[in-house]
């Protein structure tokens, strides 16, 4: 453990300023976000702008769930995430496991083309992907977002994954397997509660990615009632007459709590980047 | 035993390698099949025509055009990301009070909808009521408001949201390595009498070097193929041909003219690029120790 920078020193002087200079340039259109969501609609467009809002208003919000279906979008959103991370969770836990644990023919062919898959972008598979879809008749479904969600996340989540267990020592099975337990509880016993930090780390860049998607939602979903959360706030952007308030708050609502959660956790994903997480 | 287990290894791996191949190589694949025809986007009817997809965009000027912008923003942006990213990261590296609510919010940008960043600036950015134009207007640096989303401006703005949108991607895995760097190696430096300045060179940026050989290669890949930023940036204004960048283009021939033939092509043209470029990456800088 190094020592703090003393605050009155050149050196510590300059660190936090710099430290400052970064915190405000992230973190100010967040606040101008808040700002202007509890603003009435009047104030929001006052010139000179002011900093707070001098007449708090709740308005925006109420306007944003009487108007729009947020509800529905919000709704659709947890459920498409939810059910693309336990799939590419289980499928890749399963798959990781696999690699780190198993030696096979074709073994070491199969892991490059994860990692070669890895680099693929969305705006190279959406168009035959949607094309594909069309055919087989999932267009306008949760699933086909699913799909793609979780092909998508497959390969980083199976790169994460094969890293944390290739961390856990094959000792601790062994000794496992020896004291009498069969493979399937080995695994349950002892390599899945050491790798949990791993499944968590992988749950939520998974989760991330799925949440704020855009191109297969605009692409694949044509229906209201099934969209979900970027292009229902981005379909509130492109109305023809654009209601700020309205828009901040709802941007409001699904940033917030996801920003809160991360300053809390951020030093666990810290460690989950060290063997190459997420993607975008 | 032996028999038994390669099979429970395959078993596992099966529905991974299935996924993958169905749902993105086998797209990939499919890609390239549809480049070779004239399809409508939604209806089934399709011509063979051939390498004609291609020859007519050899010869379109939007194409050209297209690969001009999409360079432009994928250069600038990534060289001041990882310029910006790494000086971020050797400042979140220091010891200092509220050092992990500072590494917190440095995240925020990267983990929010693309939708919202690009709505959060352009309500900064308004040019009638947005703060920049304000702030800039009130410490007397313009004397007009600036249209940021005009033509003139235009790319400019989004390079500096996309910049302060993937900077953090940079600061995360560079923190991640220095945090392994043994301290014993500053610690000598610092006998032989080496200044701030050179330990950085001569000791942290040689650690650094495997991890912004793979940082480089991934945003330089995540850059060149960006689609929600840059379109999400076009929408409701009148410029968006100018930042009309190699996947918006794909993206408005697939889905705006309906030609889903010329689109893939498009796409093909893209994979093309990105393969070519990356095998000369490799050639040029990797070395034999890495990854």
């Amino acid at each position: 453990m190094t020592p703090k920078n003393n605050f009155f020193s050149f050196r510590g002087q300059f660190i936090y300023w710099c430290a400052a200079i970064l915190t405000v340039s992230t973190a100010f259109p967040f606040f101008w976000m808040v700002s202007t969501s509890f603003k009435p609609l009047l104030e929001i467009f006052v010139f000179p702008p002011n900093f707070l809002p001098d007449n708090f208003t709740l308005a925006n919000f109420e306007r944003l769930f009487e108007q729009t279906r947020f509800l529905t979008y919000f709704r659709n959103s947890v459920f498409v995430s939810l059910a693309t991370v336990v799939l590419t969770i289980t499928i890749g836990s399963a798959g990781a496991y696999s690699l780190t644990r198993f030696k096979f023919y074709g073994r070491e062919k199969i892991a490059s083309l994860i990692l070669f898959t890895y680099m693929f972008a969305p705006i190279m598979i959406v168009i035959p992907f949607y094309v594909l879809i069309k055919k087989i008749g999932l267009a306008n479904t949760h699933l086909a977002l699913i799909m793609a969600y979780t092909a998508f996340c497959l390969p980083f989540s199976l790169w994460l994954l094969r890293a944390f267990f290739q961390s856990i020592p094959l000792a601790l099975e062994m000794a496992a397997l020896i004291d009498g337990a069969s493979r399937w509880q080995a695994v349950i016993y002892v390599i899945l509660p050491l790798a949990l930090p791993g499944i968590i780390a992988t749950s939520i860049f998974t989760f991330i990615l799925a949440w704020n998607d855009y191109i297969f939602v605009r692409i694949l979903i044509t229906s209201d009632e099934l969209k979900t959360l970027s292009v229902g706030i981005a379909d509130l952007y492109n109305a023809t007459v654009i209601d700020w308030g309205m828009i901040m708050s709802g941007s409001m609502l699904i940033t917030v709590p996801v920003l809160i959660f991360f300053v809390f956790i951020q030093r666990y994903l810290i460690a989950g980047w060290g063997t190459g997480a997420m993607k975008g | 035993m032996k028999q038994s287990s390669q099979k429970a290894g395959v078993l596992l791996i099966a529905p991974s390698v299935l996924l993958i191949c169905s749902l993105l190589v086998y797209p990939v694949l499919y890609g390239v099949w549809l480049s070779l025809f004239k399809k409508h986007s939604f209806f089934p009817d399709q011509r063979f025509v051939g390498i004609a997809n291609y020859i007519y965009l050899m010869q379109d000027p939007d194409f050209w055009m297209s690969i001009w912008y999409g360079t432009v923003y994928s250069v600038s942006t990534i060289i001041f990301q990882i310029v910006i990213g790494i000086v971020a990261a050797l400042i979140v590296n220091e010891a200092f009070k509220g050092r992990n609510f500072v590494r917190g919010v440095i995240l925020f940008p990267y983990v929010i909808p693309t939708v919202v960043a690009i709505i959060l600036w352009k309500w900064l950015l308004n040019n009638q009521f947005g703060l920049v134009n304000y702030l800039l207007m009130s410490i007397g640096i313009v004397e007009d408001p600036v249209s940021w989303m005009g033509k003139d401006h235009i790319m400019t703005s989004l390079i500096l949201i996309s910049i302060w949108e993937f900077f953090p991607f940079v600061v995360l895995s560079v923190l991640a390595r220095m945090q392994t760097i043994p301290p014993v190696l500053y610690n000598a430096a610092k006998v032989d009498g080496a200044g701030p300045i050179r330990r950085f060179i001569h000791v942290t940026l040689p650690q650094l070097r495997n991890v912004l050989f793979v940082v480089i290669l991934l945003r330089s890949i995540w850059m060149f193929t960006k689609f929600d930023t840059v379109w999400l940036l076009t929408q409701g204004g009148g410029a968006e041909k100018y930042i009309r960048t190699l996947p918006v283009y794909a993206y408005m021939r697939t889905f705006m003219y309906y030609q889903a033939g010329l689109g893939s092509a498009l796409a093909v043209v893209m994979f093309i690029i990105l393969i070519g470029s990356t095998t000369i990456y490799f050639k040029m800088f990797r070395r034999e120790e890495e990854i």
